[in-house]
């Protein structure tokens, strides 16, 4: 479908970076970090209001990411600062604008971010959004047709400390019923970190992928190390970076792992 | 029970400052057992602003009235005298009976006193935490008597988020998860299997005013009487 999900089919360890829209109007910076980049990664995830902090519309970031710079897209949404309607319409728009892979997650809540007293939505939960996008690819939202159907590989994210450790099974087995393709975890500090998830009866036949994290002034050397562990270790199905601090960093980090 | 908390003292005077005769009134059912606008604490709040008035040299008289609940009317009319004599009145309590107090004496300004809060439950000596949004739609059958509605700061329906860490709450790690409550008290008592499901998308009409008449008042009450 995408070519993201075919180099998962394929059993390609992905490497994906994660972006921030900027917090302006101008997308100078993520045209000229994601053309260093996309020839190296599988896919550029936009993030959405990453952290609860409004930046622009990752549904248009995306959009002139995938026109000027030929990027893979993967298209984060949350559920904070959407309805059901608001849901739906980025959707159409998203696959109007040629985005074909989705990240479909709650969001950071709304008192982490720099407006702590905005209103929250979560209209929908991470799992009923995955609902909808499924409906969207048959055709429909929750309420009846729609004139096209919107199809994407959709993906969800996966708590990797949950407590009981039973708990992530539950949301894991909710969310590949609900149409989630992949999945991408919580930054991990070590692989032993994933161990949880892959004892999960349902981690077998599935792609998760192993967020890594790094800070701005953080050595990269023990995160490369992670990084050629799992690529070896069979826990993930691929690794995916985040320097929100620093982002021109990934330029690094992906010329280290690719 | 519902749960409130008092103003800030310099928010009720100000609002007091146009008024000569004020009446504080008291409630004595949710309000009073939260320690907030019960009659102690109505006439706490009358001496506070009567000595403030005096300190600000200003000719206010603040008298404490006190009924069992503001939103029933018939209690309401119990402050009929006092209310005639007043030319504002204070309500301390819930938003519910301030509006009820005011719909009663439609000519006489009604002040609020407190903050309504949430309904919730006494859990210790001083210590009430919310329980209910009043939601309309209660699924407390499935998870285990613990609201993800009211405990969860997102309401997710369909399990933790992704930012629990450790079964604790991204917005408060000193907070319980409310999805770890859950899976704890389901599989505590053999009902897991509740969670299998995925919980459709909520119904928020719930978020349109309330309305609710008794089977046997239907008719009464019926737009086609």
């Amino acid at each position: 479908m995408s070519k993201f999900s075919d180099a998962l089919a394929g059993g390609k360890f992905v490497l994906t970076v994660e972006m921030d829209p900027p917090r302006g109007t101008a997308l100078g910076d993520m045209y000229a970090l994601a053309k260093g980049l996309s020839a190296k990664v599988d896919a550029v995830v936009v993030s959405d209001n990453r952290g609860a902090v409004a930046r622009m519309s990752p549904v248009l970031a995306a959009h002139h990411l995938i026109k000027h710079t030929g990027a893979e897209v993967i298209l984060t949404l949350t559920c904070r600062d959407r309805n059901r309607l608001a849901l739906t319409s980025e959707m159409l728009a998203a696959a109007a604008g040629g985005v074909q892979n989705l990240l479909l997650v709650s969001g950071d809540f709304v008192t982490l971010g720099d407006q702590p007293g905005t209103r929250p939505v979560y209209d929908l939960d991470s799992v009923q959004a995955l609902v909808l996008a499924s409906l969207l690819a048959q055709g429909r939202d929750f309420s009846g047709e729609l004139a096209e159907p919107a199809a994407f590989f959709l993906g969800a994210s996966l708590p990797v400390a949950t407590d009981p450790p039973g708990l992530a099974g539950i949301k894991f087995s909710k969310k590949l019923k609900a149409g989630a393709g992949y999945f991408m975890t919580q930054p991990v500090s070590g692989a032993a970190d994933l161990d949880a998830l892959a004892k999960l009866p349902m981690a077998a036949d599935t792609k998760i992928i192993a967020g890594l994290e790094l800070g701005a002034d953080q050595e990269a050397g023990p995160l490369l190390e992670l990084a050629k562990e799992l690529k070896g270790g069979g826990k993930a199905a691929g690794v995916h970076l985040a320097c929100p601090e620093a982002p021109q960093r990934l330029t690094e980090l992906v010329d280290k792992l690719s | 029970m519902i749960v409130a908390e008092r103003k800030p003292f310099d928010e009720i005077a100000a609002a007091t400052s146009g008024f000569r005769k004020v009446l504080v009134a008291a409630c004595g059912t949710c309000v009073a057992v939260c320690l907030t606008g019960g009659e102690k604490e109505a006439g706490i709040l009358a001496a506070q602003l009567d000595m403030a008035a005096t300190l600000g040299d200003r000719e206010q008289v603040f008298s404490v009235g006190c009924v069992e609940r503001q939103c029933d009317r018939e209690f309401l009319e119990e402050l009929g005298p006092q209310i005639a004599e007043a030319d504002a009145v204070i309500s301390m309590a819930c938003g519910a009976g301030i509006q009820f107090l005011a719909e009663a004496y439609p000519d006489t300004p009604v002040l609020s006193g407190v903050n309504t809060t949430f309904i919730g439950v006494n859990e210790d000596v001083g210590v009430w935490t919310e329980r209910c949004r009043s939601c309309r739609d209660c699924v407390l059958s499935i998870t285990g008597g613990v609201c993800p509605i009211a405990l969860c700061p997102k309401g997710m329906l369909n399990g933790p988020c992704g930012g629990a860490d450790q079964g604790k709450c991204e917005t408060d790690r000193e907070r319980d998860c409310a999805w770890s409550v859950i899976y704890r008290r389901l599989e505590n008592t053999g009902r897991l299997a509740n969670l299998e499901e995925v919980i459709e998308a909520r119904d928020h009409r719930d978020l349109l005013p309330g309305r609710q008449v008794h089977p046997a008042y239907q008719r009464r009450y019926s737009a086609h009487e």
